[in-house]
């Protein structure tokens, strides 16, 4: 059964994280990355919004595979990281 | 001034333009008419605008190309100002470049007599409140960054088109952005054009530059572009 799930969060020192995501409770089934963090080059939040689809939801391997993505593509990230990500999707998916 | 679509497409036009060596790199200082909101590129617009109030008030709505939160740009309440050049005339780090041209704004408010400071990422403060606003892309080995810098600030108007739930609405909310928030107008009697003549001197100062009008090649592009910024399809993205 698809679930799902939203949460927001305000990144400690950083920007506004909201997290929209179907899911099954134990992977990713569809995931929506918004806020008024920044990504550079942008194109990126779409890889790493397609790279977490059927990801565990568990933080370790979601912040490695974001890690991955964001290394392979030679991003950057600002006012957000993977922990964060991973963090308000564990909060959307389990409360 | 332009509508917001124009606006966003001059910026790209001037990019493509500027990375093809068709025009030099280019600092440039505009406002909104009509009044609009403009969001960032990660955000999603139902979630941060009330379109049906937008409408009503005949304000635009626009997605950036650039990172950040939901602008109102009040016709006479801000200068938006955009620099675009080649990305190594600038820091390679994201905060130190945003620092760099952040520190422009601040030279040009200190021609008034206000002492603003950078306040990373990606904004400039007045004691600590918020007077200006910025977002940078860059792409293809180019940078572009724009800005605003507040004048005045209409908080009813700007609280009725951004999408804050009611009770934000409450007069405790308002004095909490004005806490957070701060304008030109509270430090200085200076006009609109005088805020923009000080921008002028603050982002030219030390450099070889002169006023130019838009090309042909770029106008005729941002022609092209503002249809793709006016688009129900690039608008409701996210």
């Amino acid at each position: 059964m698809v679930v799902k799930g939203f949460a927001r969060e305000k990144v400690k020192n950083g920007k506004l994280l909201y997290v929209k995501v179907d899911h099954d409770g134990t992977v990713i089934n569809h995931i929506e990355i918004l806020g008024d963090f920044f990504i550079y080059p942008e194109e990126g939040l779409g890889k790493i919004e397609k790279g977490l689809v059927n990801v565990p939801v568990k933080r370790d391997e979601m912040i490695k595979r974001i890690d991955r993505i964001v290394s392979s593509g030679r991003m950057e990230l600002a006012g957000i990281d993977s922990g964060s990500i991973a963090d308000t999707i564990l909060k959307a998916v389990f409360g | 001034m332009h509508d917001a679509f124009t606006n966003m497409a001059l910026d790209e036009a001037a990019e493509e333009a500027i990375r093809t060596g068709d025009s030099l790199p280019t600092i440039r200082f505009y406002r909104w008419k009509p009044s609009a909101v403009s969001i960032g590129c990660f955000q999603g617009l139902k979630d941060e605008v009330d379109i049906e109030r937008c409408s009503g008030v005949g304000a635009d709505y626009v997605r950036r190309r650039t990172g950040g939160g939901a602008v109102y740009h009040d016709e006479m309440g801000e200068v938006t100002y955009s620099i675009i050049a080649q990305e190594d005339l600038f820091p390679k780090g994201i905060v130190e470049s945003y620092r760099t041209i952040c520190n422009y704004v601040i030279t040009g408010l200190a021609n008034l007599g206000i002492k603003a400071e950078f306040a990373p990422i990606n904004d400039v403060v007045v004691g600590g409140r918020k007077i200006s606003g910025s977002a940078q892309t860059r792409r293809e080995s180019m940078l572009l960054q724009h800005g605003t810098v507040l004048y005045d600030l209409d908080i009813k108007t700007m609280f009725s088109l951004l999408k804050i739930s009611k009770e934000k609405i409450s007069d405790k909310a308002i004095e909490s952005v004005e806490e957070r928030v701060t304008k030109v107008r509270n430090y200085s009697d200076a006009t609109l054009d005088g805020l923009y003549n000080s921008l002028i001197k603050g982002f030219t100062e030390g450099k070889d530059w002169s006023f130019g009008p838009w090309t042909k090649q770029e106008m005729e592009r941002a022609e092209v572009l503002s249809e793709s910024y006016r688009s129900r399809e690039w608008n409701f993205s996210r």
